[in-house]
């Protein structure tokens, strides 16, 4: 999932042809001031990070005039929040604020939700956990969608003005269309603003969308590759270069993350690499990385850039390099790269414990090729999954 | 006996002109399986080991009499290539890529539910009856090294453990009725409760062994469904990914997913359920045998 930035999801939103105040992404503190000298209303400084909670954590200022736009922008460039960088702040329009309400969907399981309420703004979490019926949720039929005589029924639960309730069944219901066209997995309209003339815009807009629906949104790809995330956080150079090698040729993807431990894992599929990570934590190792994969063209290039950021990686003790039993892919191929790899890096087994666990097709060659590079725990045939773990476990004790 | 596929599936592959279409249908042959037909628009009446190939899944599905579909589209052209399968009146769709987007997976759900068909996937490598089907490129070119027939079922949520477990059972001296792959996406277009529904109606199976994962209610649906029915066949449980609880979360983006999170979608929270519930929850695939020897289950002598 990747979380857009304001800029961005406002950009979008307003394409779609929906209600956003004007905005402009700064990076430096009189490029702030140049936004916010025209707009008359004041304006709103915010550091352009994707996080939430920005308001609670000193990211937001309201300003009357660009000097004022100029220093809040001052202030928060260069500084972190939620851990991550603030290059960039957002000018925006000040909006005068009648009524906050609270609109988002979310799709994180079946069938999505929608959530509405009247009692929007920063609180909306302590509103739901004192008073849960403030916040209606109703769940989206995906060949129905939201059509606005849904949303306005919702709104009309959720205890909207009657004089509201045609625009925000329209908007909501735009909202919606905006939302699967964006191929979204969240979002969120907090606040959605009621002016005093019972006009509605969207004030506060959070856009977290699908990755795997990035071929379709490439106005978002280079701002995928800036805020490549592992473990939630920014990613580290080791992690980078995996992340490089990926976007080198389509095909196979390896997610690498790095943790505190001390055993390397080049382990897979998903679900082995998930199931070795918590034996290991049970038996009293620490796992020095989490490795998924989607297989596919280009794996030797990818599995190589895999093994060269463990073994840069100095906290590295140990390797475990355990698969499921393979299915379609040919063992001793396997075997081979990385015998090769370790061989071309100058590993020497018998002083860097490495096991291994490959079974399946050409299992007896792979154990003729692995017997080249003395030192390498192949674990003895048929033997289970647990054990390949238990054993490296033992061996960077 | 099994679920989903058997000796009188007829299998039609969307793509079979594709590499992987056509090496994994070349093992499903040579396996048994009864694959009669292709479909590749813009290649209608090329033949691919000895099968002819169709334009549209409509003319291939009238001609061939057939029951099942195997997709093999990249990740964006797995909608429509679903949604002509469903249109063409095939009921049992077996969907391989992965990265498909989740819009497209919760749409062919939709769909699918109002069409009474089984989509399994996406992300899936497949559902095997063995000796008899093999849909998707589980088991690889001999089944046989990792399913062997018998009385035990099988749902995982990764389609590598789906093998590990067809090992474990194989290794202890027990088979498999039908094993799936039910995908590993955020939304499967089957859920795993579905599955467990059909196993336990079928009467060649004595006990399911499922693979869980973090997030998603699947394993959620399970437990309910059988606290609701305490008459269900033995159920065994790996569930992995526990780790990601002791991790810190990422950074907080919008309200959202703390108002509707479910806690019980945790490793944790799940094991609890299940247990509850009355399932075996185990940890090491090392005691799975003998798990399933105190509920009554013995391996049966070999059906050679």
């Amino acid at each position: 999932m990747l979380n857009l930035t304001e800029d961005l999801t406002k950009a979008f939103l307003s394409a779609q042809g929906l209600p956003v105040p004007p905005g402009t992404a700064c990076d430096t503190p009189s490029a702030a001031h140049a936004a916010a000298q025209p707009l008359r209303g004041g304006a709103v400084v915010k550091a352009l990070v994707a996080a939430g909670r920005r308001g609670k954590s000193g990211a937001v200022a309201l300003v009357d005039d660009a000097d004022a736009a100029q220093q809040a922008a001052q202030r928060m460039l260069g500084t972190a929040v939620a851990g991550l960088p603030v290059d960039r702040v957002y000018v925006e329009a000040r909006e005068a604020i009648a009524h906050e309400l609270y609109l988002s969907f979310v799709l994180d399981s079946y069938p999505p939700r929608m959530l509405l309420s009247c009692r929007g703004g920063v609180d909306i979490e302590q509103t739901h956990a004192q008073t849960p019926e403030a916040i209606v949720v109703m769940e989206v039929d995906p060949v129905h969608g939201v059509m606005p005589w849904d949303a306005l029924a919702g709104w009309e639960r959720a205890g909207a003005q009657a004089r509201w309730l045609p625009g925000l069944g329209r908007l909501t219901a735009a909202l919606w269309q905006a939302f699967v066209a964006a191929d979204a997995q969240m979002l969120e309209i907090n606040p959605l603003v009621v002016r005093a003339d019972g006009t509605l815009v969207l004030v506060g807009a959070m856009l977290a969308v699908d990755d795997a629906a990035l071929a379709r949104h490439p106005a978002w790809r280079a701002f995928a590759r800036s805020a490549a995330q592992r473990g939630g956080r920014i990613a580290n150079d080791r992690e980078r270069a995996v992340i490089d090698a990926n976007e080198r040729s389509p095909g196979a993807v390896f997610r690498y993350t790095e943790l505190d431990g001390d055993i390397g894992l080049v382990v897979g599929g998903g679900g082995a690499s998930l199931l070795q990570h918590d034996l290991m934590l049970a038996m009293g190792g620490a796992p020095a990385n989490h490795l998924d994969a989607t297989p596919g063209a280009g794996w030797q290039d990818k599995m190589g850039a895999v093994l060269d950021a463990i073994l840069a990686n100095p906290c590295v003790k140990g390797l475990l390099v355990s698969y499921n039993f393979l299915q379609l892919v040919r063992v001793d191929q396997r075997m081979q790269l990385i015998v090769d790899l370790l061989r071309a890096r100058g590993i020497d087994p018998q002083r860097l414990p490495i096991v291994v666990r490959l079974f399946g097709p050409g299992e007896d060659e792979a154990r003729r090729i692995a017997a080249t590079l003395p030192g390498l725990h192949y674990m003895p045939p048929d033997s289970p999954i647990d054990a390949a773990v238990q054993r490296i476990v033992e061996l960077t004790q | 006996m099994s679920i989903l596929v058997d000796r009188h599936t007829r299998v039609l592959v969307q793509g079979l002109t594709g590499a992987q279409g056509a090496q994994d249908t070349r093992y499903a042959l040579d396996a048994g399986t009864q694959v009669v037909c292709g479909v590749t628009p813009g290649k209608g009446g090329a033949v691919v080991h000895g099968l002819p190939v169709y334009h549209t899944v409509a003319a291939a599905a009238a001609t061939h009499a057939v029951t099942a579909a195997v997709v093999y589209a990249p990740p964006l052209a797995v909608r429509d290539a679903v949604y002509e399968s469903l249109d063409a009146g095939l009921r049992l769709i077996v969907v391989l890529a992965e990265n498909v987007p989740v819009h497209d997976a919760v749409a062919i759900r939709a769909r699918a539910e109002r069409a009474d068909a089984v989509v399994v996937g996406c992300n899936t490598n497949g559902i095997i009856t063995p000796r008899q089907c093999k849909l998707g490129g589980i088991g690889g070119d001999l089944p046989e090294r990792i399913f062997v027939p018998g009385r035990i079922g099988i749902v995982s949520r990764s389609g590598g453990m789906s093998a590990e477990l067809g090992h474990t059972l194989k290794c202890a001296g027990y088979g498999v009725s039908t094993a799936i792959s039910m995908g590993g996406d955020a939304v499967p277009c089957t859920p795993m409760v579905a599955y467990l529904k059909r196993f336990d109606q079928d009467p060649g199976t004595d006990a399911v062994l499922i693979f869980g994962e973090p997030g998603t209610p699947n394993e959620r649906e399970v437990a309910q469904y059988l606290q609701a029915n305490p008459g269900h066949k033995p159920v065994i449980a790996v569930l992995a990914g526990e780790f990601q609880e002791r991790y810190p979360p990422g950074a907080s983006f919008g309200h959202a997913a703390a108002m509707i999170q479910d806690p019980a979608d945790a490793v944790s929270a799940k094991r609890r359920m299940l247990r509850e519930a009355g399932a075996d929850v185990v940890q090491r695939l090392s005691e799975i045998a003998s798990t399933l020897a105190r509920a009554g289950v013995h391996p049966l002598p070999t059906l050679e």
